[in-house]
């Protein structure tokens, strides 16, 4: 006995094949559906068949047509639906292209050396050159020649890391300690160079300030120095609000704080808008909305003294910014001891 | 500066909050610190800088205020000595270059507790209350700035104050308790016999004020910054009078200390100055006056300043003015010692204009920029390089440890410092290397298998700076992959690191085995182009390694060159292109068999030498032991290319050159072609 000749017609069947050929993903299972279904034996169109021949002429009629239909159907979507596997197979050559790449090793750039970078390109487009400087210095040119003479009480705000034994390089005075600031590669440059003047001096200095959260013995300074016959303080802050924008994004404001260096007369603390707040105020902050980046002021005539400019005829700018400074408030980093442990874990986040 | 708000307010009309003021003060040069309640009051504490010692007092914040706010200041009472009493007490000043004023009021006394609000000011801003006398003293110095002292009358030898030098082996117990060895430098102020104060630090024990005292002689006096720094530093002794003459003090203000210390006496019921003050100014100083242009002002600034601005912010800062030419003569203030410039009263113009009405401007253009260090381009070509070879940039501190040193000194004395921050940091590196390797150690220690690191910088030696290079490399030299092969770093990867960045400064070198203290004998060498020594590459010493606590096994393969001797090595920039060739080139593989011993440059060399001109490349390929290859010999496979650039080459002249190479490889190195 057939059971499909009691159980559903053509019509039914044709509902259960799409619903069993929606289900088929591989060749193995589309085969398989072949043969259930147009098989010569036991297959769904062959129990059809076997039916009909037993069906009266009424039953063939109406009955046969559906079956045909079935079969004809069945064929042409199994047909298709290969045409889809086949396009769907890998072939021999394919590769996984998610498998990692075969990544040639790159270096990572030190945030230091970036910031260095960049601040050196800031003024580059600004029209400055870009200056480097002898990290053992002598008294005048750390000091002296920058109206700190020997009993100047802003002495004590340097702790001073000197020599065992001086060293003496080239002509000039013997060299007796580590600079304490970029500033001395003003004087020795205004020594040799006649105004106007416009350069900044990067690199290392030293001070006796023990390791913790913000100080490191040794740390690296950019000096700007600008020198020529009307040169004034409005330029100054439209200089600094400039390099602000470009290291830490446009908007960012400057504000001038009235302070006090040997060096420059006036003097003014800079801060930046707090780049974290937007100058709301944060705990970044400490409330006021504003963050101290550098010192900077007008040079003082006795610089321009000791260097052999004339006071009356020109004046300048300049100003010191610590590197590691703008690399912390940059990418926020907690702990300034790490731009100098060399950390990978710490060296791979930052690019080339 | 702690500065009690209320006692502010009593000589200037601020009612605006502490907090209201201290966001003003710093925009206008006194930095608000901090600020704590004290009871029903509020200490406001002011970063005086290192210019303004007439801020260390009540009266020197409260005019920054009362200029910053447009109000009148209020001076404190003074006793009145008018018509001059008659000086009881002669004073003599030896020397008038270390002390150039000294002023002295003689007066009745009870000692006693002072009272409960002089008190508490004084606990308020720090000061321990003592009695009636040391408590108007030190509220004397807080309000006004100047220091004081009161010796007990009774207990001066000979009723007189000699200001000198001390004498030799004289010494004194001052009110610390500690007996101090004077030197002849050391300005002291003595009586008839012997030195009962040190000038400008701390009185003596001898005359110091008890209970019993009935009769005092108030001290207010003016001594010379460099010598009192000079004293207190020998004796190690620092105090707030100390503090305050080393920064320089107002001439002018000890009588007006003496007239408000005597009217504090009376206000308090503790006193009462019995006769006429002394006032002994043996050099008397003009006021300083400047001349001050106009046109000076706005071309310093940068921004416009109102004349009637001008004037109003010199006056309420004490200075007079007088019209003079294009502008004025300005008088200043003896408390003003930081005033000496017209560019020094542009800023006390500016600041309390406010530096906030300052335009944004930038600096003109006369001529064209210069250009910049060459070592910048240059380290940043070579970071390059470094960076794109898979070396990641260190910085380290330039200063070492002197044992971390020893190995890569040579011939030369260390570079070190005086007073190092610690033993870490003791000498200037001579090398890159010891703080790369400490690098290395570190990463090493955290975890890291692969460590590959680069760090330009500075190295010291006595003869001066130069600017090296450095490489260290330790772990697999190839790439961690899923599909390859894993090989570890060797000789050869530092060495090729080191050829690639000859390469890109255009200059070849050499390499020469050597022995080099801190690298393994036979796998070291030293580099040098045109024969100038410019570095070393090699396996680091384990020892060396070990005492950066590197971990046993770890082979780190360094090298490092110096940057300024290579620079100096390099053509100029004078690169001219050549044409491509017109001709095309023939290869030929060659295969022989040597004694191993020999180098293959010496074998490089020997075909060079045997080589027609149109040998244009040497290349090794291929080097074989093992299997085959009979014991002390080795395979070596060269890739030769020889092309002419006038004509196209025959076989028969390409073979005509092999075998002239053949030849001399045969003759010269007993080698056989396989």
């Amino acid at each position: 006995m057939n059971p499909i000749k009691t159980s559903i017609g053509p019509d039914q069947a044709r509902e259960l094949f799409r619903a069993e050929l929606a289900d088929v993903r591989t060749d193995a299972e589309l085969q398989a559906l072949r043969t259930r279904w147009v098989g010569r034996k036991g297959s769904w169109v062959a129990a059809f068949m076997d039916a009909l021949a037993t069906a009266t002429p009424e039953q063939k009629k109406t009955f046969g047509r559906g079956a045909n239909e079935l079969k004809k159907e069945v064929e042409a979507a199994i047909a298709e639906r290969e045409g889809v596997l086949a396009a769907m197979r890998r072939p021999a050559h394919a590769v996984d292209i998610t498998l990692p790449g075969r990544a040639p090793r790159l270096g990572h750039r030190h945030p230091l050396s970036l910031i260095r970078d960049e601040v050196g390109a800031i003024f580059t487009r600004l029209g400055y050159q870009v200056l480097e400087g002898p990290e053992i210095e002598d008294d005048y040119h750390n000091f002296e020649a920058l109206n700190m003479p020997e009993e100047h009480p802003a002495r004590d705000m340097q702790d001073t890391l000197y020599l065992a034994e001086p060293l003496k390089i080239g002509a000039g005075q013997p060299r007796t300690l580590l600079r304490t600031h970029t500033s001395a590669m003003q004087i020795r440059h205004m020594e040799k160079n006649d105004p106007p003047v416009r350069l900044v001096a990067i690199g290392p200095v030293y001070r006796k300030d023990n390791l913790d959260l913000t100080h490191t013995p040794m740390f690296h300074q950019v000096e700007g120095l600008v020198v020529g016959k009307g040169v004034t303080l409005a330029d100054l802050k439209g200089t600094l609000a400039a390099m602000a924008e470009a290291l830490f994004g446009a908007g960012t404001g400057v504000r001038f704080r009235p302070s006090f260096f040997p060096y420059t007369e006036p003097s003014a603390e800079v801060d930046i808008q707090c780049i974290k707040c937007k100058g709301a105020g944060c705990a970044m902050c400490k409330r006021t909305g504003w963050i101290e980046i550098l010192g900077s002021g007008m040079v003082h005539p006795a610089v321009f003294e000791a260097v052999g400019y004339d006071p009356n005829e020109i004046t300048g700018f300049a100003f010191g910014m610590g590197v590691e400074r703008v690399a912390l408030l940059k990418w926020g980093v907690e702990d300034i001891r790490l731009f100098y442990e060399n950390d990978l874990r710490f060296l791979e986040q930052f690019g080339l | 500066m702690k500065v009690l708000l209320s006692w502010i307010r009593e000589l200037v009309d601020v009612p605006e909050s502490a907090e209201e003021i201290g966001k003003l003060m710093s925009v206008r040069g006194l930095a608000l610190e901090g600020l704590e309640p004290h009871g029903d009051d509020v200490v406001m504490d002011f970063d005086v800088t290192a210019n303004r010692p007439d801020c260390l007092s009540m009266i020197g914040i409260a005019r920054e205020i009362a200029t910053a706010y447009d109000r009148p200041l209020k001076m404190p009472e003074e006793r009145d000595f008018s018509p001059a009493g008659q000086a009881t007490i002669p004073i003599a000043i030896e020397n008038p270059e270390l002390c150039g004023r000294y002023a002295g009021a003689v007066a009745d006394v009870k000692i006693a507790p002072s009272p409960d609000w002089m008190q508490a000011r004084l606990t308020a801003c720090g000061i321990h209350p003592i009695s009636t006398i040391v408590d108007i003293t030190n509220y004397v110095l807080l309000e006004l700035g100047q220091p004081m002292h009161a010796f007990d009358l009774h207990t001066l030898g000979g009723r007189a104050i000699h200001v000198r030098k001390a004498k030799p082996g004289e010494s004194i117990k001052t009110l610390d308790g500690k007996t101090r060895a004077l030197n002849a430098d050391m300005l002291v102020i003595a009586d008839a016999e012997r030195a009962q104060a040190i000038g400008g630090v701390m009185g003596g024990c001898d005359s110091e004020v008890t209970d019993a005292t009935t009769q005092i002689v108030f001290e207010a006096a003016w001594f010379s910054p460099a010598s009192v720094r000079t004293t207190s530093k020998k004796l190690g002794l620092r105090t707030e009078a100390s503090m305050r003459f080393e920064r320089g003090m107002d001439i002018t203000a000890p009588a007006r200390a003496i007239a408000r210390a005597c009217a504090l006496l009376e206000q308090i019921g503790a006193g009462k100055a019995t006769d006429g003050i002394v006032d002994v100014y043996p050099n008397p100083q003009p006021a300083r006056q400047i001349v001050l242009e106009r046109t000076r002002i706005s071309g310093l600034l940068g921004m416009p300043v109102p004349d009637a601005q001008v004037e109003r912010i010199l006056a309420a800062l004490g200075f007079t003015t007088a019209p003079h030419g294009q502008g004025w003569t300005v008088t200043v203030p003896g408390w003003r010692i930081d005033i000496k410039r017209p560019v020094d009263l542009i800023e006390e113009i500016g600041r309390h204009h406010g530096f906030e009405h300052l335009p944004s401007t930038f600096p003109g253009v006369q001529q064209a920029p210069a250009s910049s260090d060459p070592r910048i381009a240059r380290d940043r070509r070579v970071r390059t390089a470094l960076l794109g070879m898979g070396y990641s940039e260190a910085i380290t501190f330039a200063f070492i440890e002197a044992i971390a040193a020893g190995p890569f000194l040579g011939s030369d004395a260390p570079v070190a410092l005086a007073n190092p921050l610690s033993e870490k940091f003791a000498v200037m590196r001579p090398s890159l290397l010891p703080g790369l390797i400490d690098a290395v150690s570190h990463n090493r220690r955290h975890g890291r298998r692969d460590v590959q690191l680069f760090e330009i910088g500075t190295r010291f030696s006595p003869r001066g700076e130069t600017r090296g290079a450095a490489v260290a490399w330790t772990g697999l030299a190839t790439a961690d992959h899923w599909s390859g092969a894993r090989r570890d770093v060797d000789f050869f990867d530092v060495k090729g690191a080191i050829e690639q960045l000859a390469a890109v400064s255009l200059v070849s070198l050499t390499f020469a085995e050597a022995d080099v203290p801190y690298l393994v004998q036979s796998r070291a060498a030293t580099i040098a182009v045109n024969g100038t020594a410019i570095g070393v590459v090699g396996l680091l010493d384990a020892r060396v390694g070990d005492r950066r606590d590197l971990p046993a096994g770890d082979e780190v393969y360094v090298a490092e060159i110096n940057l300024d001797a290579l620079t100096a090595q390099a053509p100029a920039d004078t690169l001219r292109t050549t044409p491509l060739p017109r001709y095309p080139s023939v290869v030929r593989d060659l295969s022989i068999l040597v004694d191993d011993a020999l180098s293959a440059e010496t074998v490089r060399g020997t075909i060079r030498s045997a080589a027609p001109v149109t040998l244009i490349q040497v290349r090794e390929f291929d080097r074989y032991q093992g299997k085959g290859i009979p014991d002390g010999k080795v395979s070596l496979s060269f890739r030769l290319t020889f092309q002419s650039p006038e004509r196209t080459l025959t076989d028969e002249e390409v073979q005509a050159g092999m075998q002239q190479i053949i030849d001399a490889l045969t003759r010269d190195l007993q080698a056989l072609q396989r």
